[in-house]
């Protein structure tokens, strides 16, 4: 038999048979078998309670695996000493549904203390600031504060402070969640075009509409095992017309 | 240049949460404030007694040793090198029977006496002084044993108050480090609590420092920046006090106590100073570490 070898691209994350289970004897997940090339964009779907915040949990390393393998971007996540954490981090761009704005600061001040924080040198801060903010189009709006955008403004600002650094993986955590249809579909196009610029995108998210629409690769979670991952899926299971099977 | 930067940034962020949490803060400042005071006000009366003592300690470090009359001049001059040549003896001094005798004479108390007596009935003396009040027992135990001492009244020596002031200053000591655990254990407790209200001011700025990759002393510098702000300007604080307050104490206690030679020294004030100042720091920087190593982890 020959092995062709493989030349896709490399995997940015990789779950290997990963299990979590909490301290009171609850799995999380169970088994969990995931690999996400780069330039990839997953939909992470499931109902409440299925093990998507956890998975989301388990990237950024604020959980580790009880057992099993997962690799982010060659680190593996389960030997990390938290020493290295920042830097790992460094490499992942997070947003949230509740946007995690500092309500103290100006939206330009918001997307400069990601850069602040690591340290950058201050001329360079604000112009990288500048920038991010003009990439998700609110480049009129830096000198407001959060309190006076509107919810999806507020996403957008938090896009911004997450594509800021310039990481290769973004992992949003249901970040349509509060929007309205219109905003939500917004902030999607604007999740798009980031991909389109070679960014990783996993996207945990209840929004069906989106993702019947936008029709990318879609992993369904259920009580924390992957029972779906389709190339180009829908929300649900579409029996009409079957889904390509990623694996 | 990207430490400059991040010092920049916890030195900035130290001072607004400082401010920000201003009634916690200033509590924080006004507790320590009194501790260090405490420490300042037992290092002041630590001084102030260790001069009364210094004072009569050089009044009650010398034993007089007797010599017995039928001693040798040679044996006396010899004993007194001897003695000369043991740690802790600053000084040996010979009086003649002659000398004690007028010295004896010269207190009008000893008059009735004198007129009963024949001849020079006082010995010869070696007056031994010492650098410390503890040197005395063993010169008085080595006098003791010299063969050419006066055995009726070998030596003469203070011992009851040497001993006494000798142990008043051991208790002082060990009392003095007693209430110094005390204070430190409560001024970082307090500190830490300082701290904790501060980080808990602070969650979601934290939450976003460690979300978007800020290392941990990053995340925790500003705070252990702000215990040492806190500890230093309450040490400023009580220094300021105790500054206008030692010289006036000193004089209202001249005059009540005129007898116990207490002084305003002002040679202490810069150790007292560098003292309270490094106590706060130490204290702010202690609290505020054990502070955030509980409460911030990425």
């Amino acid at each position: 038999m020959v092995i062709a070898p493989d030349f896709g691209p490399p995997s940015v994350i990789s779950f290997e048979h990963v299990w979590k289970t909490y301290p009171n004897g609850t799995d999380a997940l169970r088994d969990v078998c995931l690999s996400v090339p780069a330039g990839d964009f997953v939909f992470l779907v499931g109902p409440s309670g299925a093990g998507k915040s956890t998975l989301v949990r388990l990237l950024i390393r604020e959980e580790r695996p009880t057992r099993g393998s997962l690799v982010v971007h060659g680190h593996d996540l389960g030997t990390m000493g938290r020493r290295r954490l920042p830097w790992l981090r460094r490499t992942v761009g997070l947003v949230f549904q509740d946007f995690k704005l500092l309500p103290r600061l100006t939206v330009l001040e918001n997307v400069m203390f990601a850069l602040r924080v690591l340290g950058r040198p201050g001329r360079a801060v604000e112009r990288h600031a500048r920038e991010a903010l003009e990439t998700v189009g609110l480049g009129g709006m830096a000198r407001q504060y959060p309190c006076e955008l509107s919810g999806g403004e507020q996403q957008r600002v938090a896009i911004a402070r997450a594509l800021v650094h310039r990481p290769r993986l973004i992992v949003a955590d249901e970040p349509t969640g509060n929007l309205d249809p219109v905003t939500a579909w917004e902030i999607m196009q604007l999740l798009l075009a980031i991909n389109a610029d070679g960014a990783t995108v996993l996207m945990a998210t209840h929004n069906r509409d989106i993702v019947d629409l936008v029709r990318r690769r879609v992993v369904a979670i259920e009580r924390g095992t992957v029972v779906r991952d389709d190339r180009s899926g829908t929300y649900h299971v579409d029996l009409a017309e079957p889904a390509v099977r990623a694996r | 240049m990207w430490i400059w930067r991040n010092l920049l940034f916890a030195l900035d962020s130290a001072w607004q949460n400082f401010w920000r949490n201003a009634a916690v803060s200033m509590a924080a400042v006004l507790s320590i404030t009194l501790i260090l005071l405490l420490a300042g006000v037992s290092l002041l009366v630590g001084h102030a007694l260790g001069q009364v003592l210094d004072t009569y300690q050089q009044r009650v470090s010398v034993l007089t040793i007797s010599v017995a009359d039928d001693t040798p001049m040679a044996a006396a001059y010899d004993f007194a090198d001897q003695l000369r040549a043991r740690p802790g003896v600053v000084s040996v001094r010979f009086v003649t029977k002659d000398e004690e005798l007028s010295r004896f004479s010269a207190d009008p108390r000893n008059q009735q006496l004198l007129e009963q007596l024949e001849g020079n009935p006082v010995p010869a003396k070696l007056e031994v002084r010492v650098a410390a009040l503890s040197d005395i027992g063993p010169v008085d135990a080595f006098a003791r044993q010299w063969r050419g001492v006066d055995r009726t009244d070998p030596t003469d020596y203070q011992g009851d108050f040497v001993g006494n002031m000798l142990r008043l200053r051991t208790w002082l000591t060990i009392a003095g480090l007693g209430l110094l655990a005390v204070l430190t254990v409560a001024s970082v407790v307090i500190v830490m609590n300082t701290i904790r209200t501060a980080v808990y001011h602070r969650r979601q700025e934290i939450e976003v420092m460690k979300l978007v990759g800020a290392t941990e002393w990053f995340v925790r510098g500003p705070f252990v920046l702000e215990g040492v702000m806190t500890g230093l300007i309450a040490a400023g604080l009580a220094l300021g006090i105790l500054v206008a307050a030692y010289r006036p104490f000193v004089h209202a206690f001249q005059s009540a106590l005129f007898f116990v030679p207490l002084t305003y020294d002002p040679r202490f004030v810069p150790v007292l100073g560098s003292d309270l100042l490094t106590a706060g720091t130490l204290l702010g920087a202690l609290g505020s570490y054990i502070g955030v190593r509980r409460f911030v982890r990425l």
